[in-house]
């Protein structure tokens, strides 16, 4: 029985992540998120560095496409479960026995992997046009480090989606909360520069312990086993975001079905 | 053993109104219902619009957790034990959505078939055959978003009955269903009381209740004012009689003065293509219709019918006239 519910979650996870993808793939918004934006933050980036001397180009580009990953993450996370509200499909979707952490989990999937495109469009931009020297130092280790990655955000998605999904105004609220990300992540520039008193924040975000495994991993400046340990750290903490997501959905969905917000009034 | 138990049900829904002194207000959406739902019975729920039809079924269907008392489907309770129930049970709402209009008929059922943990081999055989059996075979691979509303309907019931529930929660079905569609739905409902399902039915069609339902409720501002067979409700009337009149142009003051007259029990009125349908209930039977008449002097009056009363009729009186 519990293998059955398991294998059905799976087939569950894998066709929400296909058919989500076909939607995010034709979405204008969700493409400027992904594509444009990242551009630009890459554009500028590289337009700045270029005169130092030293390896700055792999980590803008791999900064600006964690920036995309985090914007698309935020953004798409926080409209998923309002979306189903909208079509009236949050209803049928709560009446299965199927739990909505499980949608939601195949959803946040599909945005982790369609943004991991910004990085891509990132690496040729910069390689095609300002013609930096873009080399991985570790490439089979870049690539364990973008798996572990995209857990880590992933996870991370599904502990914020059930805060959207409770609170609708927050939904305004996610401008205001893709820059601290991106600063706090130490996506373009290492926390390092930061006020001592931001590091135990910037600790407990598995995106940063993603950001910090990419740019050891593509510049190689950092011992092996910082390597290993922000991937210990993200494997720790998707686990952590697993089990709490879990329980946030249950009181999202309890809260909905007592104050009635499952469907638009 | 009753399937569906339901006591003392009530739901009060908390607004806030106002911008600088917001004050909180309290709508009981209903009110202390009772009733039970034996296995294989067809059983409706009448009521005009706000009743609380829907949001009883929302209860039912565990998606709303009732303020106060107890509802259990299949001895499960609806609040503690909503996963033990999701697996048993099928629910329709009237209106185009809760699709995804962006895919297409197929998808939709293929998707809802996964949730509802339907085994992939049985789910290929189903989903031909509900297709054939709402219409919808030759358009399964169209988007939604193409579909009329009666299709998008008739994908609804595709969709509840995938995974072959034994209870089904049916609110207001043939909404927006051609008068053939609606028939061919009705037909689908006989054939799934054939097969011993358990169903809920709302529905404002009396006709529809008194052709398919065992036992009706009758619902009025959160409570249940009656609950019978449909034969039982129609002896609340079995004293009146119906006289019913197409009129152009009638005001409130004459429908008031018809009110007033004392033989007259209830006045309803219907806005009929470009006229008026007045339906008069009344304990004279067709001696009444010379004063009727008086009233409605300088009118222009089209057809004057009198009849036996119905199970319509018997809500009318219930619910004071309201439809």
């Amino acid at each position: 029985m519990a293998s059955k519910r398991l294998r059905s979650y799976l087939r569950t996870i894998g066709q929400v992540f296909v058919l989500q993808f076909k939607q995010l793939a034709i979405d204008g918004f969700i493409i400027f998120i992904v594509l444009v934006q990242p551009l630009l933050i890459a554009i500028m980036g590289l337009w700045m560095m270029r005169e130092r001397q030293g390896n700055y180009a792999i980590f803008i580009v791999v900064g600006s496409g964690m920036t995309g990953l985090w914007s698309s993450l935020l953004y798409i996370t926080g409209s998923n479960i309002n979306v189903e509200r909208w079509l009236g499909t949050l209803e049928m979707l709560v009446g299965t026995p199927t739990p909505l952490a499980v949608t939601v989990i195949g959803k946040t999937l599909s945005n982790v992997v369609m943004s991991l495109s910004s990085m891509i469009l990132g690496y040729v931009l910069a390689a095609l046009i300002f013609r930096f020297p873009l080399t991985l130092a570790h490439p089979l280790l870049f690539v364990v480090s973008l798996i572990c990655s995209v857990a880590a955000f992933a996870t991370f998605g599904l502990v914020i989606a059930p805060f959207f999904a409770i609170n609708r105004q927050l939904q305004g609220w996610v401008n205001a909360l893709e820059f601290p990300m991106y600063i706090l992540a130490g996506f373009m520039f290492p926390i390092a520069l930061l006020p001592g008193w931001t590091t135990p924040i910037s600790y407990a975000l598995a995106p940063y312990w993603a950001a910090r495994a990419l740019h050891a991993t593509s510049s190689g400046n950092v011992p092996l086993s910082d390597v290993f340990l922000s991937w210990g750290m993200m494997l720790l903490f998707s686990v952590i975001y697993l089990l709490l997501s879990g329980w946030l959905f249950r009181v999202m969905v309890h809260k909905a079905r007592v104050d009635a917000t499952l469907s638009l009034q | 053993m009753s399937v569906i138990e339901v006591r003392d049900l009530r739901r009060v829904f908390r607004t806030t109104v106002g911008v600088i002194r917001r004050k909180t207000k309290e709508i009981v959406a209903v009110d202390g219902i009772s009733f039970d739902i034996e296995e294989g019975g067809l059983f409706g729920l009448l009521g005009p619009n706000g009743a609380g039809k829907t949001t009883t079924v929302k209860m039912l269907t565990t998606l709303l957790i009732p303020t106060s008392g107890t509802a259990r489907i299949l001895d499960h309770d609806v609040v503690k034990e909503a996963a033990a129930i999701r697996p048993h049970i099928g629910f329709i709402f009237g209106g185009e959505r809760g699709l995804y209009w962006r895919l297409s008929a197929i998808d939709n059922l293929r998707y809802f078939a996964n949730l509802y943990m339907v085994d992939p081999g049985v789910t290929r055989q189903r989903i031909p055959y509900l297709l054939e059996l709402v219409g919808l075979a030759d358009r399964g691979d169209e988007k939604v978003e193409g579909y009329s509303r009666g299709m998008k309907q008739r994908l609804h019931i595709a969709r509840a009955l995938l995974h072959d529930p034994q209870v089904l929660f049916l609110d207001e079905p043939t909404m927006g269903l051609d008068p053939v569609g609606a028939r061919e739905l009705r037909g689908v409902i006989r054939d799934l009381l054939a097969e011993r399902k358990t169903i809920l039915l709302t529905t404002h069609y009396m006709f529809e209740a008194d052709e398919l339902c065992q036992r009706v409720a009758v619902i009025n501002r959160g409570k249940i004012v009656a609950l019978d067979t449909p034969d039982g409700l129609k002896q609340h009337v079995q004293d009146l009689s119906v006289v019913e009149l197409e009129v152009i142009g009638i005001t409130g003051d004459r429908v008031e003065q018809l009110r007033r007259l004392p033989f007259v029990d209830t006045v309803s009125v219907e806005p009929y293509e470009q006229k008026q349908k007045l339906s008069i209930h009344s304990n004279s039977g067709s001696t009444s219709v010379p004063q009727i008449l008086n009233i409605l002097e300088g009118l222009r009056v089209d057809k004057v019918t009198s009849r036996e009363p119905t199970l319509e009729d018997a809500y009318v009186r219930l619910v004071g006239g309201e439809v």
